[in-house]
Order: structure tokens, then sequence, then C-alpha cells
């Protein structure tokens, strides 16, 4: 109820300010323009309010630093990053993409966080022929069927990263597994991606469950039926608020004593595993980076990303560093900066053997990439991803 | 797990957030009814709770930790209330919908400041030693805070429940509704009196905040949540009673846990649905009221 009148109140508020900046903003960009012809302006959509705030902060920050390290240029032309809201969905997000596009008249748009956002820009940006590089969203959809050419993503799709957990614990002493997740599509795309992968490798599913999305605040009753499902083991996928209440909730009923737990890295990703403290040690996880990775772009990284922000790097923020350099390499490709030759650029770029995730390359417009196992335990005092294995390289359609 | 067991820790469960959902609703029944004011910010309150435990009390809370953070939630709360009393004061003539836009309205801004001073990430603290971990009891394991929390719940239930049918206060109370000018001849002021209400329904919100930050954790809109299910449990309870909202509270602890485990599929409709049967059989809730305000 309040939450509804909130986010009109913001609406009116941001509709109310875009109109104003808009009157003057357009002929001080047309000047600044016109002194740097070179120059390329980058959208940068995030959540700046809302329950994924902090993603989007760990994004501009991925995005900042890699600025930072490289004088503010991509592919060697100086770049303005225009900021705008993309709030909890498409009814905050697609106006802010409409705005960056039409008021700001930005070149490439980086980010988005949610999946319903970035579908719901589709169409807007296809029709604008402007490229946008997917920071986050990993909704299966946004880069396969009715995809668009300009739509590209740095980030993962939900079942490739369910399907590294179901592949390994497949072949692992775990033969019946439970799998639960949120009832909306990137549960179900989890859900679907694990039992895909796990049944393939000749394991069961002894049960699922889908507890109602952003309603949940006890997880008992669920907790119940995995108990009495005769699983091993339990696979799920949850992010934000509800991941820390699953896993504190799934350690005080005793579950995790007796049926170990497993996971899509976002459940233990980022601010999140500050907040579910002890009751996450121990937890198996997949995902296609953790701060802990032993390789020379992550030591760098790592080291860099702490001394400025004075945290570990996430997953997002890589996911957004990554964008930059791929970005970078596309722009040194191109005499103009528009998204027909950025897309034919990014088609070209090959293995990117500098990343702090390892090594990865487009295929569909989206990462194959290696995943890796990961155990939340203490290293110097602080909650960490443990790397337990490489689990070598997925595709995003898998 | 036998199938006893799984009905025991849904029963069990069902009673700790019935209890915890009462005291929450305790307070916002008790201004509506009592004074007659909407207070839409009452979610707001519930979450300032919760936030100073993760803060005064720690992310893994000890006896002196917790015992700052309960001093801190009566105060906060107490003035809390008083600063609403005044807000509202120069509206209680004034319909509920003037009401509701600003307690509303005041709900936006605390949400706001609460997401300025704590951040955006989700804050979870630990009860103090001996009250966390899980009890075993001849193979059935339950978590030994809402076991404590069942304790502490009944206990605020039965206290708030003496003082609004059996103490001079209470009767106090429900005199200023019945007739404030009579109260007024005694020499009481019936202004103090709202305050005292405010003030009253305020601390139980910040101290259910407290009770229920091990479980529900800190976190921005949880307000908006805690605020609907409240407003719900009054609603079906019956405005202005203390005896409606608890049987409320407690049958839908028992909606949601066991509920939910017997009818998954239906798990989103159950509270709602339940609503809606109620107020189409009883519109005017469970129990008709009998110590509140008619309008």
């Amino acid at each position: 109820m309040a939450g509804i009148n909130r986010r009109a109140l913001l609406g009116i508020a941001a509709g109310l300010g875009a109109a104003g900046i808009a009157g003057c903003g357009n002929s001080l960009d047309a000047a600044a323009a016109r002194s740097d012809d070179n120059a390329i302006k980058v959208g940068l959509v995030i959540p700046q309010a809302g329950v994924y705030t902090p993603l989007g902060l760990d994004i501009q920050r991925g995005w900042d630093l890699w600025l930072r390290q490289h004088d503010g240029k991509l592919g060697g032309r100086r770049v303005t990053t225009v900021v705008a809201d993309e709030g909890e969905g498409p009814q905050t997000g697609v106006p802010a993409v409409q705005k960056l596009l039409q008021n700001d008249q930005v070149d490439v748009l980086v980010g988005i966080v949610s999946s319903a956002t970035a579908l719901g820009v589709r169409d807007l940006v296809t029709s604008a022929r402007k490229l946008l590089l997917i920071a986050n969203a990993g909704a299966g959809a946004i880069t396969t069927g009715n995809s668009s050419p300009y739509i590209w993503r740095t980030s993962f799709t939900n079942a490739q990263v369910a399907a590294a957990m179901g592949a390994h614990l497949a072949g692992s002493d775990v033969r019946r597994a439970y799998a639960i997740a949120p009832d909306y599509v990137a549960g179900t795309e989890a859900i679907n991606g694990f039992s895909k992968a796990y049944r393939a490798g000749g394991g069961t599913i002894a049960g699922q469950s889908q507890p109602p999305f952003g309603k949940t605040q006890d997880y008992q009753p669920f907790l119940s039926r995995i108990q009495s499902s005769g699983a091993q083991g339990t696979f799920c996928f949850f992010g934000g608020a509800e991941s820390v209440a699953f896993v504190k909730q799934y350690s005080q009923f005793g579950v995790s004593r007796t049926i170990p737990l497993y996971a899509s890295g976002f459940l233990v990703e980022g601010g999140v595993l500050k907040a579910q403290g002890d009751a996450a040690d121990g937890i198996l996880s997949t995902l296609h980076y953790t701060s802990e990775l032993d390789n020379p772009a992550n030591t760098a990284f790592a080291q860099a990303f702490r001394s400025a922000y004075g945290a570990a790097p996430t997953v997002y923020a890589v996911q957004a560093w990554d964008a930059a350099a791929v970005l970078s390499r596309a722009v040194a490709q191109v005499n103009a900066v528009d998204g027909d030759r950025l897309s034919k650029a990014l088609k070209g770029v090959g293995v990117i053997s500098d990343s702090p995730r390892g090594p990865w390359s487009f295929v569909q417009q989206s990462p194959r990439q290696n995943f890796y196992l990961r155990r939340v335990q203490t290293n110097a005092g602080e909650r960490v991803n443990a790397v337990i294995k490489d689990l070598g390289p997925l595709d995003p359609q898998s | 797990m036998p199938t006893t067991q799984i009905a025991v820790t849904a029963m069990v469960n069902g009673l700790a957030v019935g209890l915890l959902l009462f005291i929450i609703a305790a307070g916002l029944s008790l201004i509506f009814g009592m004074m007659d004011v909407l207070n839409l910010a009452h979610g707001s309150l519930f979450l300032t709770g919760a936030y100073l435990a993760w803060w005064l009390g720690g992310e893994q809370q000890t006896w002196p930790s917790l015992a700052r953070a309960v001093v801190a939630v009566i105060v906060v709360g107490a003035a809390a209330g008083g600063l609403l009393s005044l807000m509202t004061a120069p509206l209680s003539r004034r319909s509920h919908l003037e009401q509701a836009l600003l307690t509303l309205g005041i709900a936006l801004v605390a949400a706001d400041i609460l997401s300025a001073l704590f951040g955006d990430d989700v804050h979870a603290t630990e009860p103090p030693p001996g009250l966390g971990g899980t009890v075993v009891i001849a193979g059935w394991t339950y978590p030994r805070y809402r076991l404590v929390l069942i304790g502490v719940a009944a206990l605020i239930t039965v206290g708030v429940y003496w003082t609004i049918e059996r103490t001079s206060m209470g009767a106090l109370f429900r005199a200023t509704v019945s007739d404030r000018d009579m109260v007024a001849t005694t020499g009481v002021d019936p202004r103090l009196v709202r305050v005292g209400v405010f003030v009253l329904g305020s601390v139980l919100a910040t101290v259910a905040g407290l009770l229920g930050a091990p479980i529900y954790h800190a976190r921005p809109g949880l307000d908006t949540t805690i605020l609907v299910l409240a407003l719900v449990v009054v609603v079906v309870g019956g405005l202005g009673s203390i005896r409606g909202p608890l049987v409320a509270a407690l049958l839908f602890g028992q909606i949601e846990s066991v509920g939910r485990a017997v009818l998954p599929g239906l798990a989103s409709f159950l509270l709602f649905g339940t609503l809606a049967a109620v107020l189409a059989v009883r519109p005017r809730g469970l129990f008709v009221l009998t110590s509140g305000a008619r309008r």
C-alpha cells in the first residue's frame, strides 16, 4: 500500500525533475559535444532506490574503477557517464532508459539489474539502434528467441549458473536433491537449469517448491517439506533479503545439520553474506566469480577495488568492469559509435583473457565462461567464498 | 521427519508468529480504536525498532548490548509516539482519509530517513548467548529464539490485556473514548490521555521490532509488509478491541504456518482469502467493538 504510493510519488518527482532538466540540458550537452567530437556518452542504468540498490552501487563502483584506471577513456575516447535510476522494475526502469535515449542522447547504454526491465526496454533500444550492454539481468529470453541484435550481456543466464551446480552435484554422492526458488521467472529458470543438468548426470529430484516471491517472511512450511522429502541435499536460488531469511532459517530450524545447502552463488554474494553470519558457513555454491579467485587480473582488480571502496569486490562489480573492458575494445574498432557498428565489433572481440573472472567469450551475445565451486568460510577474519574447484566453462544456453 | 513432528513445528511456529503479530497490531488497534487515528506510520516504528536492535544490539547480541537496545527502543518508541500524537492532533476531528494521508507521508519520510541512516543492505542480528541455536527434543528440532519469543510475547500480551481491561489507566483510556468531557471534569487532561495511548502503542511497535529483528531482519520495505499484516489483523479482529486482534493474530499465525505447509499451492491466497471471507461474513470484524469510538 505505502510502497505503491511511494513509488508513485517518486515517479512524479522524477518526472518533474526530468522535465526540468530536459529544457536546458540539451543545449549544454550539444555545446559539450561540439567541443569534443571524439567523446562518447554512456548511460548507466542502475537501481538507486529500492531492494536492488546494493547491486546498483556495486555496478557503479566496477564501472567507475575501470574508467579511473584508464584515464576516463573507452577505446581512446573520452567518456561522459550519465547515471539513471532503474528502480525496482520496468515501471521506473523503462522511463529511465527512455530519458537517457531521448533527452540525454547517449551513445551506449550499460547496466540493468532486473530482467523485467531488460525485457521491457528491448523494443526501445532496438528502434533507437543503440547498444545495450547488460551488467546483470539473467533471464534467458533477453538473448534468445525474439532477442535484439543490439542487446548483449557481460553477466550470466539464470539457468547457466544453476546448471553448473546441477552438473557438479550429480557427480557427487548426493543422489536425491530438493530444489527451491522464489516463484518468479529467475527462480523458475534456476530450478529448471539445475534439474536438467542434475537429472542428465543421474540425480533424482526429490521435490521442489516455489515460495511466493517478495511475500514470504517465514520459510518454515517449506523447510518441513524438505525434511520429509528424503532429499540428501537442497539446491536453492534466492537473492537479497530473501537469501538472508532463507539461509538463517535453514540453519535455525536445524535442517542444515542433516541436509546440506547448495546454491546459485547469488545466495551468498555481496552484502547478504555478512548479514547471514555463521548460518552461511559451509554453504557450497556455483558462480562465475568470487573475490578469492587466484589469477593476476583478479589479484590486481580486487586490490584496487578494496583500496578504492574498502570492501571486497562482488560479481556485480566485475560484470560492470567487464562491460567497460569489452566496450572499450569495441569502441577502439569503430569510426562511429552507433549500435550496428558496435554490435559488429563485439561479435569479433573473441576471448577476453584478462578478466578478473577468468577467460570468457560471447556466445549468442551472452558469456560462455568458467564456473567455480565456492564454499563459505572465514579467511583472515572475513567471511568469503573460497574457491574449491574450477568447474570449467559452460555455454549461456546450457 | 515424522508427520507429527512437522505438525508440531507448524503449530508452534504459528504461535510465535501470531504473538509477535499481536504486539504489532495491538498498538495500531489501540491508537485507531481509542484515539480514532489511522496511523499508517505504524510499520515504520516496527522497522525503527528492528534497526535499533541491530545498531545497538550488534550482529551478535550480548546481554549488555541487548539491554542497551531495549532501553533505546522504549525511549525512541515513546518519543516517536509523543511526536505522532502532536502531529496528528490538528487532524483529530477530520476524516480518516486526511489522517491516512498525513501518516502515510510520515511513513514515506521515515522510510527515506531510515534508508539514509542505515543503508539499503539487509541487517540481521543474532540473539544473545543462550537464546540462539536450536533445541532438540526427542528428535524434534526448533529454533530456541522462537520459543523464547513465545514466552516474552505472551508476557507482553498479558500485560497489555491487563493494562487496558483491568487497571485504572486502562479505564481512563476507555473513559476518554466514551466521554471526553466527563474525563475532563475529573481533572484529567484528555490531551494527556491521547499522548499516553500514542506512546503506549508506539512503544509496543518498536519493542515488536526489537523482538522480530532476529527473525525478520531489518531492511527497506519491511515497514510496508508489517503495516499491511497489522492492518489485516486489526480489520479482521474488529476495530478498537484488544481481544479481537489477539484472536485474529493467532489465527493468522496458524494460517501462515500450518496453511502454507498443507496447501502450498494456495500459499499466496491464504491470508487475504481469509480476510475476504471474514469480511464477507462479519463486515465489522470478528469482534464487534466494545470500547472504541464509533463514527
